[in-house]
């Protein structure tokens, strides 16, 4: 294993590697930034460029871009309201109140910091616990997936603050939405009313935009000449303080596992995995109010987490060869293609890979975090352009990012209908982050207790009963709960 | 405007709409689900929640606000994104952008001189990014 080690550090340190690596990782941050473009829509374009170079060099380059882009998803995130990938939903929810309290610095260091350690931790997890957590994801079934999906949406009341009713409503909007297309099970065309283009149901990603980048442009020019229009310049600080530190710990371990957990399951990244160590991260802090208007918890729990799905989908794809989530799916084609097969075989026969795969994540971590870090100052002087330019701005990488996903006119009519409902349900204090996760994880429960029922031949207990699925359903009712135990013991404090 | 009673009215209707459209979708075989299940579940949750949301304003009297200043602003950008959009596919794309992001900085209270800069220098990013650096065509 010291050999293996020894050979992977070796590999990695060629300048050669380094170069595609660096390369790679700055690819992967403008491909993270732009809203609409995803890291697995940069590493999917980019895979016909490696089949010139060796196994080395092109998995540098890839999972640079990979690693690039989930940190640098949350740039946009932070700075304009629109997350730069899906896997950044939930650092805008701390980050953006954060720049517009005028600490822009501190929210995009957090943002560079947490990035490199959850990325780190979760190579570690990685390194170290590979084939426990294989193993513990390959156990999940239809059933357990259900298990997991209806405890993601159960997460929309915490996510959901004081508004807990309406916070629902929006993820059943959501939900609704993600019936749109055909039937899972059985390819009825659903809600699609003639366009064929809805056959493949509403792309998440022009929703996304929509409602945050859109809704969030018409809301400034509907309040233009309020005191909210226009988010202070001040940056302030990068470097968080000790004392924040401290007070970010907790939500960062509570990240990096889970999101190095979730990252492991397959299909699910690390979207659900930093909604869910968001939520939890606020039931564990002592400052639970502050969650969701600046709280660096919470922007350190969600940008660890959504990093640290990245090692945890490394895992899974090594251990078993099975993707953990859309870009490791592409990664094993690449892998494929240079004669190499993710497996339990590639730690016996290909172990020195293993290392350099896992040395190449560090060292895009590093990279990442001092990019991250020295960009911070000058990419917050975005705060400083006009509003009206930045609006503009905003709308117009909206819609071509919206096209260029699927190169579809429908996706860009979806971000223009999102938006326009995104201004209104903000308008009437309607929680906006429940939708998003209702129509991510709606699918994935559908198709999932629908399948499960067909295996269990419509036994709805045996379904409900497996360990698993016991232990989610559990975590489901204290979830949904918990915010009416602790709104009642707050009124009768109050009282 | 009482937020909270037309959030609950909207979401009402939508729900019933939901329960009523999934009841005539094909039924499952076997006593299994089918295509309707699921849509008939989240219409009835989402009947229960606006029916939840309705009593909790009623009794508590919070009816919640919906104040939406700058009217004209926000219908004047929504129109002339909705007319960028119709045009969406016909060519032209660097003019049409440039035109509309013009029509839009103008409309927002930009000079005409900045404006034509500003939408002018937009579109090219775009286009350098999209159409050039990564081969997306936008035409």
């Amino acid at each position: 294993m010291t050999a293996d080690i020894l050979d992977g550090l070796q590999a990695v340190l060629q300048w050669q590697v380094l170069l595609f690596l660096l390369g790679g990782v700055a690819l992967g941050a403008v491909f993270g930034a732009l809203p609409g473009l995803t890291a697995t829509m940069g590493v999917a374009v980019l895979t016909p460029l490696t089949f010139w170079l060796s196994a080395e060099e092109g998995l540098a380059m890839l999972l640079g871009i990979y690693c690039g882009a989930i940190p640098a998803g949350g740039i946009p995130a932070i700075l304009i309201n629109v997350p730069g990938t899906p896997a950044s939903i939930a650092s805008s929810w701390d980050g953006y109140p954060l720049a517009k309290k005028g600490q822009a610095g501190l929210a995009l260091g957090i943002n560079a910091l947490c990035s490199a350690v959850g990325q780190l931790t979760s190579v570690l997890f990685l390194a170290i616990l590979a084939f426990p957590i294989a193993s513990f994801a390959l156990r999940f079934g239809p059933a357990e997936y259900f298990g997991l999906a209806l405890f993601g949406i159960s997460l929309m009341a915490g996510v959901s603050g004081k508004r807990v009713i309406q916070g629902l409503l929006a993820g059943m909007l959501g939900l609704a939405l993600s019936t749109v297309g055909l039937d899972p099970m059985t390819a009825f065309p659903r809600y699609t009313y003639g366009f064929s283009e809805f056959l493949d149901g509403v792309s998440f990603v022009p929703v996304m935009i929509g409602l945050f980048g859109l809704a969030e442009v018409l809301v400034q020019i509907s309040e233009r000449h309020s005191a909210l229009s226009k988010p202070p310049l001040a940056l302030g600080r990068i470097w968080p303080k000790l004392a924040e530190w401290k007070q970010m710990l907790p939500g960062m371990l509570t990240g990096a596992g889970l999101g190095t957990l979730v990252g492991a399951i397959p299909a699910a990244g690390g979207d659900i995995g930093a909604v869910i160590a968001w939520e939890q991260a606020r039931r564990l802090s002592k400052r639970t109010e502050e969650f969701g208007k600046g709280s660096i918890e919470g922007l350190g729990a969600s940008s660890t987490a959504c990093n640290a799905a990245i090692g945890g989908a490394m895992t899974t794809m090594l251990t078993l060869g099975i993707p953990g989530d859309a870009v490791s799916a592409i990664l094993i084609g690449a892998l494929l293609i240079h004669g190499i097969q993710p497996g339990p075989l590639l730690f016996r026969d290909h172990g020195e890979l293993v290392f350099t795969i896992v040395f190449l994540i560090v060292f895009a971590a590093l990279l990442i975090m001092v990019v991250g870090l020295l960009g911070a100052r000058p990419l917050a002087r975005v705060l400083d352009i006009p509003n009206p330019w930045l609006w503009a701005g905003i709308v117009l990488f909206g819609t071509v990012g919206s096209y260029a996903l699927n190169n579809a006119a429908v996706d860009v009519w979806v971000m223009f209908a999102a938006g326009i409902i995104g201004f209104f349900l903000r308008k009437a204090d309607v929680p906006l982050g429940p939708l998003v996760l209702g129509l991510i994880l709606g699918p994935m429960m559908e198709a999932n207790l629908r399948r499960a029922l067909i295996l269990s031949r419509g036994d709805v207990w045996g379904t409900l009963s497996r360990p698993i699925v016991l232990f989610f359903l559990i975590a489901t009712v204290f979830s949904l709960l918990l915010p009416l135990i602790r709104r009642d013991r707050k009124g009768e404090e109050k009282a | 405007m009482r937020s909270n009673l037309v959030v609950a009215a909207a979401f009402l209707l939508l729900g019933i709409y939901l329960a009523a459209s999934a009841a005539i979708l094909p039924a499952g075989i076997g006593g299994l689900p089918g295509p309707g299940f699921f849509p008939q579940v989240i219409g009835s949750v989402t009947v229960l929640l606006a029916v939840g949301l309705l009593v909790q304003t009623a009794r508590r009297r919070e009816p919640g606000s919906f104040a939406l200043a700058n009217k004209g602003a926000v219908a004047g950008a929504i129109g002339l994104m909705f007319l960028y959009l119709l045009l969406w596919g016909t060519g032209w794309f660097a003019l049409r952008t440039a035109v509309f992001l013009t029509l839009l900085l103008r409309f927002l209270g930009q000079r005409w001189g900045t404006s034509v800069l500003v939408g002018v220098a937009l579109t090219a990013a775009v286009v350098g990014a999209f159409q050039y650096g990564l081969r997306i065509s936008l035409e």
